[in-house]
């Protein structure tokens, strides 16, 4: 598979270096979108997974309405975690992002840390191509709890 | 030793329209998707009544996306009309 749901292996190691920083006032991470079968801009591919170390603009697509390339800015929610329980799983959750009056098909997104050297976080596999045309395009994110936010430190 | 573990990523939803924006009942979806989810592993009876819950707030978020529309739209009209520019506030009223 070009793009496979995982959290980055690299993302992992500068966790333990201090490398991200997910507080409101921290480090910006974006999103970017990404097609598969040549869909991305220049014909290209994308080819994403757990061995990601970076944001690459292969198979990313092509700008379009408020889409430009390296994607947009995330808007980051406090990390959190529950005090009630002896052991308890820390999240970091991201406001909803949406493209507007943007004609889009992509398969899958990279979230990175676009203020350290474009690292990668995690690679989001949509699953099938999902299109917008002429219109928005909406990545929602999970509920922001221990079971489903999208970054959980168990 | 400890033994940390960090999840594989969330699932995210994507929501998206054709020439124009997200309808109301889409945006009415992206609200409860984010305000209720019901685990697999809850009892049969625990998911039936959650997943009433969830169809109920679908409505009633639907009913006041409505109305919030409409409200903005009566406000668009009336600035339109006050500043002379009637034939633009009808085509927004005919929305």
């Amino acid at each position: 598979m070009a793009i496979a749901q995982a959290m980055c292996n690299s993302f992992k190691k500068e966790l333990m270096l201090g490398t991200h920083n997910f507080a409101t006032n921290g480090n910006t991470f974006k999103l970017a979108l990404y097609a598969e079968g040549g869909g991305g801009k220049s014909s290209t591919t994308a080819t994403l997974g757990f061995g990601t170390t970076a944001y690459t603009t292969t198979g990313e697509i092509a700008n379009s309405g408020s889409y430009s390339a390296g994607g947009g800015a995330l808007t980051k929610v406090a990390p959190s975690v529950a005090t009630s329980t002896s052991t308890a799983t820390a999240f970091a959750d991201f406001a909803d992002i949406s493209f507007t009056t943007a004609t889009i098909t992509a398969m899958g997104a990279l979230i990175y840390n676009d203020t350290n050297s474009d690292k990668a976080v995690c690679v989001l596999d949509f699953t099938s191509n999902k299109t917008s045309t002429s219109g928005t395009f909406t990545v929602q994110f999970p509920t922001a709890d221990a079971s489903n936010a999208i970054i959980r430190i168990a | 030793m400890f033994n940390v573990g960090i999840s594989q990523a969330g699932k995210v939803n994507v929501m998206t329209s054709d020439k124009g924006g997200l309808t109301n009942e889409q945006i009415a979806d992206l609200a409860v998707d984010k305000i209720v989810s019901i685990s697999d592993q809850a009892p049969a009876h625990i998911r039936q009544q959650a997943n009433q819950f969830r169809e109920h707030l679908k409505n009633v978020l639907y009913h006041y996306l409505l109305l919030a529309r409409k409200e903005e739209r009566g406000s668009i009209i009336q600035v339109l009309e006050s500043s002379g520019h009637k034939e633009m506030a009808e085509y927004i009223r005919r929305l």
